[in-house]
C-alpha cells in the first residue's frame, strides 16, 4: 500500500476499510472521517458557499481533502437549515467572512395562517434538491454511495419551516400546528427518498437520519417522546423498507435523556448496517452499550478542534479512539458534529497521527 | 392599601404564575399589584423576576427545557409590561444601557433572548439589534446609545471568531464601552483571549456581571 496523507502502516485502502466495518469484519484501523463540509472547500481554495451550491466543486474539495489526509470520504451535500428554503421561504448562502454554513433568511411559516396554507412543494425542484440530485449523479457516475441532500429529520425540518422559538411555543399551546408541521415534513421528506430510490435504485443507496433540534439543550425528553419518536419511526421504518444500503444517523449534540427513545427506532439490521453518530455530550462507551449492534461513531469536540492546540487535539482523539474501538458493532471516528469550517489543518493531520498510534486492531 | 400578607400572598403569586408559566394569573396578579396598591418595584423583582431566576434553576437542572423557559418569558413579559410604566422615581431610573445582539453569521438567539429578558427585568434599557448583526452595527448602536454595556452572543465555533473583531472596533471608537461576550462555545478562557470585560455562562448571571462592569466603570469616573 501506498504512503497515504502521512499513515504509512494502512493495509487496506479507505473503500476496503468502510467495506469490513460495514460488513461487521474487523478492519486494520479506525477508519476516520472529519464531518468536513465547509472546510474542504476552503481547504481547495473554493468558498464555502460553493460547498452547498455548486456540485463539482463540492465534490472536488471533499475527495481531495480526504485524498490529502488520508482519512476516508463519506460525500455529501446537504444542510441542517434544510426545510426553510425548500417549503417556499428563503435561503442565505454563507458569504460573509463569519458565516460557516447556510441559514433560513426568510421563514414560509410565520403564523398560524401559513401553517394551514402550508403544501407540501415539488420534489424535483424544491430548495437544495435539484443542487444535492446533481452532486448524486456525479458521485453514481464515480461508483460512489449515494446519501441524499434531503434532511431525515422531521422535528428540525418543521423547526426550519418557521422559526424554532415560534414552533417551541406551538409545542406547548397549539400542539395541532406542530404536529401538522411535522406531518408535512415526514411526507416531503419520504417523497423525496422515493425521488432518490426511484433514480438510482435502492441498494446505492445510503440513508442520512438526523436528530438535531431534538437535543436536550431544546427539547424534553417528554417532547421528544411525543413530538419526535412518531415522526422519527416512521421515517427510519419506512426509508430503511426502501431498501436502501445503509444509514447514517447524528444524534447532534446533548441527547443523553433521550438515548432510551432512540433505542425504540427502526435502526438496521447486519444486512443493513446503521451508523450511529453521537456529539460529545454523549460519552461512547455509554454508546456502545446502549447500542451494541450499531456501528457507533463520534465524537472529537469541534471546538478543541478549532482551539485547541495540536497536543491538546492528540489526546482528546486518543481517548475517542480508545473508548470507540471497544464497540462491539464496530466504530468510526468523527467529530461530535460538523468540523468547524476554520479549523486549522494541522489539526486533521494531528488527528489522523491518533489513528496511526491509536487506531490500528492487533 | 394591602396588607403584608396579602402583599406576600400577590408576590408568591407572581413568582409561582411565571413558573408555572399560566400568563393569565400573571396578567391577573399583575393588575392587583395596582389595584391593591403594592409596590411594583418589589412586585416585578421579587415576584416576576424570582420566579424567572428559579425557571434558569430549572433549566440548568434539566427539569425544565427551551419550550417552557419560553412561556415562562412571555408570562413574565406579560407582567412587565402592566408593572413597568408604575415605577416610581429612582426605581424607573435605567439600571444601565445594553446593546444585545447575536454576531454576524450566527442566527441563533434562543439565549440571547433569553440574555435580553432578564436585562429587561433588571431594569435595564436594552437596545436588540436581533441575530446575524453586522460587525459595524454593534458600533454605531453604541456609540448612538452611549450603553455602557455591549453584549454578544455566539453559538458557533465560526462566528465567535467574529468577536475579538468586533471588541476590537468597538473600544478604537470608545475605549470606554464595557464588551460582555457569551454563547455556549464561550468560556472565561476565551472571554479573556478576546479581550472582552465580562463573560456569564447563562443569563441569570449576565445581569450580576453587567451590575459589576458598570459599577466598575463608575469607579473609574467614565459613567
Ligand atoms: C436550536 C439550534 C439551532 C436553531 C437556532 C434557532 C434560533 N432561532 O436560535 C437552528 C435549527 C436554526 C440552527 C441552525 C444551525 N445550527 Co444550530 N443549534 C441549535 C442548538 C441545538 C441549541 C442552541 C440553543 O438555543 N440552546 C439553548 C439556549 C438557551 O442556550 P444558549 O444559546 O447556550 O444560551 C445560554 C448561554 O450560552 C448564555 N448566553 C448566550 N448568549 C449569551 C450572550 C451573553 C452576553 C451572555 C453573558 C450569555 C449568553 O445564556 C443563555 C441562557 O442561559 C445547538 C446545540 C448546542 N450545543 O447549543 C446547535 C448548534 C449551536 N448549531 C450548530 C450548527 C452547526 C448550526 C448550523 C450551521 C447547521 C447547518 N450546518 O446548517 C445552522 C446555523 C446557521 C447560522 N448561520 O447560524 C452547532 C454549532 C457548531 C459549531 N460550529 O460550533 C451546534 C453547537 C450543534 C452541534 N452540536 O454542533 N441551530
Amino acid at each position: 500500500m501506498d504512503r497515504v496523507g502521512g499513515i504509512c502502516k494502512d493495509k487496506m485502502a479507505p473503500h476496503e476499510r468502510v467495506g469490513a466495518l460495514m460488513m461487521g469484519q474487523t478492519p486494520d484501523r479506525v477508519p476516520f472521517n472529519p464531518f468536513a463540509m465547509g472546510f474542504s472547500s476552503l481547504n481547495c481554495g473554493y468558498t464555502i458557499e460553493s460547498f452547498y451550491n455548486d456540485p463539482q466543486k463540492s465534490l472536488n474539495a471533499q475527495l481531495w481533502t480526504a485524498e490529502q489526509y488520508g482519512y476516508e470520504p463519506v460525500l455529501l451535500l446537504g444542510y441542517a437549515a434544510y426545510g426553510g428554503w425548500e417549503f417556499g421561504g428563503e435561503i442565505k448562502m454563507p458569504t460573509s467572512e463569519w458565516e460557516g454554513a447556510p441559514s433560513v433568511a426568510r421563514h414560509p411559516v410565520e403564523t398560524e395562517e401559513d401553517v394551514e396554507k402550508l403544501e407540501l412543494p415539488d420534489v424535483k425542484t424544491a430548495g437544495i434538491i435539484p443542487i444535492s440530485m446533481e452532486f448524486s449523479k456525479l458521485c453514481d457516475e464515480m461508483g460512489l454511495p449515494i446519501l441524499p441532500g434531503t434532511s431525515g429529520d422531521a422535528i428540525t425540518v418543521a423547526s426550519n419551516i418557521t422559526d424554532v422559538s415560534l414552533f417551541c411555543r406551538w409545542l406547548m399551546k397549539k400542539p395541532e400546528l406542530a404536529h401538522r408541521l411535522l406531518r408535512l415534513a415526514t411526507d416531503h421528506i419520504l417523497e423525496a427518498y422515493q425521488y432518490w430510490v426511484d433514480t438510482f435504485g435502492a441498494q446505492k443507496i445510503m440513508a442520512g437520519l438526523y436528530v438535531t433540534v431534538a437535543a436536550n439543550q431544546i427539547l424534553s425528553p417528554k417532547q421528544f417522546e411525543e413530538f419526535v419518536l412518531p415522526y422519527q419511526y416512521e421515517l427510519h421504518e419506512k426509508i430503511l423498507g426502501m431498501g436502501v444500503q445503509a444509514g447514517f444517523m447524528h444524534i447532534c449534540g446533548e441527547q443523553n435523556l433521550n438515548l432510551p427513545l432512540i433505542q425504540q427506532l427502526p435502526l438496521g439490521s447486519p444486512q443493513q448496517p446503521v451508523i450511529l453518530s453521537f456529539g460529545h455530550e454523549v460519552d461512547l462507551e455509554k454508546a456502545a452499550e446502549m447500542f451494541p449492534d450499531n456501528i457507533i461513531a463520534g465524537n472529537v469536540e469541534p471546538q478543541i478542534i478549532q482551539n485547541g492546540t495540536p497536543e491538546q487535539v492528540y489526546e482528546v482523539t486518543r481517548i475517542a479512539i480508545e473508548k470507540g474501538k471497544k464497540a462491539p458493532g464496530g466504530f468510526f471516528l468523527m467529530p461530535g458534529c460538523e468540523l468547524p469550517p476554520m479549523a486549522p489543518g494541522y489539526n486533521i493531520h494531528t488527528m489522523m497521527k491518533a489513528v496511526n498510534d491509536f487506531g490500528f486492531y492487533d | 392599601m394591602a396588607t403584608d400578607a396579602r402583599k406576600k400572598e400577590i408576590l408568591k403569586g407572581l413568582y409561582d404564575a411565571v413558573v408555572d408559566f399560566d400568563e393569565d394569573k400573571v396578567v391577573e396578579l399583575s393588575n392587583a399589584v395596582l389595584a391593591e396598591d403594592v409596590d411594583a418595584y418589589e412586585a416585578i423583582m421579587d415576584g416576576l423576576a424570582a420566579g424567572m431566576e428559579h425557571v434558569g434553576d430549572l433549566y440548568a437542572n434539566q427539569e425544565y427545557f427551551v419550550p417552557e423557559v419560553l412561556m415562562c418569558s412571555d408570562a413574565l413579559y406579560a407582567g412587565l409590561d402592566i408593572l413597568r410604566p408604575h415605577l416610581s422615581g429612582k426605581e424607573a431610573d435605567v439600571k444601565g444601557q445594553v446593546v444585545i445582539g447575536t454576531v454576524e453569521g450566527d442566527v441563533h438567539d434562543i439565549g440571547k433572548n433569553l440574555v435580553k429578558m432578564m436585562f429587561d427585568v433588571a431594569g435595564f434599557e436594552v437596545h436588540d439589534l436581533g441575530r446575524d448583526v453586522k460587525l459595524e452595527k454593534f458600533v454605531e448602536e453604541q456609540m448612538k446609545t452611549d450603553s455602557e454595556i455591549v453584549a454578544l452572543s455566539a453559538l458557533m465555533t465560526t462566528s465567535m471568531l467574529a468577536m475579538p473583531k468586533v471588541i476590537e472596533m468597538i473600544k478604537a471608537r470608545n475605549p470606554d464601552a464595557m464588551i460582555m461576550v457569551g454563547g455556549a462555545p464561550i468560556s472565561q478562557e476565551v472571554a479573556d483571549n478576546y479581550g472582552a470585560d465580562g463573560y456569564a455562562p447563562n443569563a441569570a448571571n449576565a445581569v450580576q456581571e453587567a451590575i459589576q462592569m458598570i459599577s466598575r466603570l463608575r469607579e473609574m469616573g467614565k459613567a
